[in-house]
């Protein structure tokens, strides 16, 4: 049986913000501006994101109220029946809650009655986790309609009040994702029978490694040497943030092997279904920061595997990096703005750098 | 293979082209190898020690001094078809074969004793590779070396833009103890375009790339077995 994503729908909270208007929002940690942010922007080269959360840190709308959002607009834009849909999938890096799981309370906030519930947990691949859990659902005959939702709040990490309770100025590692995440969500619905605008999901594969690799983006795990330590650790939930366990880093040494794992998974799954870059008509690839673009190309062309340049599709500059939200955003964006043809092949790829889990997938549209 | 920015399409025949691509992913599979010995995981998690860089030292320099062999052999095999080959490999052993010194110095700033490096026998991964390279070296127009010097070149790169700014963490000294590491950094770039170059002039069929990437798979899997007996060494 063959599965199809009929609608599709994102939501960005409030309005654009651009790069020097982030501090405002975000917060000068002790009073001074950051050293490292333009440094970390022209790298990543995002001009514009956009924030649910206000100057004084008020958060304006929950991660599962966006998600929502984003889920009505997708369900409305072909006006489908919700008692149709069997499954909500829900991701997320960070919910509302730490308990329960995202997707109740997106369930709940979309008022869906009666469903199957799955959340995925990780971080920029766990939409993807949770789309292929839709899409065997559908496949498998369990479900007619599924509905996938992916949203993030990450810029409650990104407080400068968060910093300061951690100590002296943030160090690199505990910076850069500051300056890259931000907020948003994206839906989408599959079925068992195409639509009027359908694309039909050829595969999705994913390869983690985490087995070979040390962590490379954390929430929970202290400055210090002792990594073994996590946030649950300390005595008091005080302890750990004075500690830092509760800032989002990355260990910025470890992120080249992103690009060398997402462009071997991108060899791997090419040689697999036989593809070659002909075969191919766009790429939707949610690299994380402008920096990696190039790398990655390198290496494809070395490999003699790159898809030309033009046919790379991305809206990472303008709408900001949503983490796992981002693929989704992409698409629906994709879909309503770029011109594209029945039969167009599409190739969708996710590397994340938590513990490098990277996930791919094609697309056919059926009907254009 | 540390993604140098500089990187262009190389321009060559489409066997070389795709053995190219195969020559990519054994490395990508090389480096998860190497992510999962221990003494590696140790380097790449913090807890790396300074005992641990000296028995590194020490076991690798087994294989060092070693490579300057297999390289000298590979070149000696090729015959009048390859002669242009033969030079090129020459020039290759030539830069390589005094590598070993570099480590030394390296072992002894590292608070290593000169006893103990001199006296080091090669432990059951540097045997299998050794063999195993200079067998294959000694088999005529050994064009498979090229897998070889794939990996190995590979593993220079790893070391100097990975491994050395590790280990001058873990093992702070002055002058810095990663002279041998970091020797490899130079000249990437021309190194690599070499060997695209002798890529395309040696891979001309499909057996000879399924020959080359062998090569470079069993390197791979017998240097990750070298790794994991730095840990094991119990000198029966």
């Amino acid at each position: 049986m063959s599965v199809y994503i009929n609608s599709t729908g994102h939501y960005l909270p409030g309005s654009a913000i651009d790069n020097d208007s982030i501090e405002r929002i975000l917060g000068k940690v002790h009073g001074k501006p950051s050293r490292l942010k333009n440094r970390i922007l022209k790298s990543n080269g995002i001009r514009t994101r956009h924030y649910a959360m206000d100057a004084e840190h008020k958060t304006l709308e929950s991660n599962a109220q966006m998600a929502a959002k984003a889920a009505n607009a997708c369900v409305d834009a072909i006006g489908l029946r919700r008692q149709r849909l069997g499954l909500l999938s829900a991701a997320t890096s960070q919910g509302d809650l730490v308990l329960p799981g995202f997707g109740s309370m997106v369930q709940a906030e979309l008022g869906l009655s009666d469903v199957e519930l799955h959340t995925s947990h990780g971080i920029c691949s766990s939409s993807m986790m949770a789309l292929k859990h839709a899409y065997l659902s559908v496949k498998a005959g369990e479900h007619e309609a599924a509905l996938v939702v992916a949203s993030e709040l990450s810029s409650r990490l990104f407080k400068a009040s968060r910093y300061e309770a951690a100590g002296d100025q943030p160090d690199f590692n505990a910076e850069f994702l500051r300056w890259m995440l931000s907020d948003g969500a994206g839906a989408l619905l599959l079925e068992n029978t195409p639509g009027k605008r359908s694309l039909r999901i050829d595969w999705i594969q994913g390869y983690s490694h985490a087995d070979a690799y040390p962590v490379c983006m954390t929430v929970g795990q202290p400055r210090t040497e002792n990594q073994d330590l996590s946030w649950q650790d300390y005595p008091t939930y005080a302890d750990a943030e004075a500690a830092g366990a509760l800032l989002i880093r990355q260990d910025v040494r470890l992120l080249e092997n992103v690009v060398k794992l997402g462009v071997d998974g991108f060899l791997r799954v090419m040689d697999k279904h036989r593809l070659t870059p002909d075969s191919i008509d766009h790429v939707l690839c949610h690299y994380s920061s402008d920096h990696f673009r190039s790398k990655i190309f390198d290496l494809l062309n070395a490999a003699g595997m790159m898809v030309p340049e033009e046919r790379w599709y991305t809206n990472l500059y303008d709408r900001g990096n949503t983490g796992c939200a981002s693929l989704f955003i992409m698409l629906d964006e994709f879909l309503n703005t770029q011109t594209y043809n029945e039969g167009d092949t599409l190739l969708c790829m996710v590397p994340e750098s938590g513990r490098f889990n990277n996930v791919y997938m094609q697309l056919t549209v059926v009907n254009a | 293979m540390n993604a140098p920015a500089t990187l262009t399409t190389p321009d060559m025949n489409e066997q070389a082209q795709q053995c190219l691509q195969k020559l990519m992913r054994v490395w990508f599979d090389f480096e998860r190898q190497v992510g999962r010995v221990p003494i590696i995981q140790r380097l790449e998690r913090g807890t790396f020690t300074q005992d641990d860089y000296q028995r590194l030292l020490c076991h690798l320099r087994q294989q060092v001094i070693e490579g300057g062999r297999w390289i000298s052999r590979s070149a000696s095999s090729f015959e009048r078809d390859y002669l242009d080959v033969r030079s090129l490999v020459i020039g290759h052993a030539k830069d390589e074969h005094q590598d070993y010194q570099m480590l030394e110095q390296d072992y002894l700033r590292a608070g290593g004793s000169e006893d103990t490096i001199q006296t080091q026998v090669a432990n059951l991964g540097t045997e299998a590779l050794h063999s195993f390279l200079m067998h294959r070296a000694s088999l005529p127009n050994p064009i498979d070396m090229i897998g070889a010097m794939w990996m190995i070149e590979g593993l220079g790169q790893k070391m100097a833009g990975s491994w050395a700014d590790r280990i001058d963490e873990a093992v702070p000294t002055t002058p810095p103890c990663t002279q041998f590491m970091r020797y490899h950094a130079e000249n990437d770039e021309q190194h690599m375009n070499k060997l695209y170059a002798m890529l395309d002039r040696v891979c001309r069929t499909d057996a000879d790339g399924l020959r080359i990437v062998k090569t470079a798979r069993v390197v791979g899997r017998l240097y990750a077995l070298q790794l994991e007996e730095v840990d094991h060494d119990d000198t029966l």
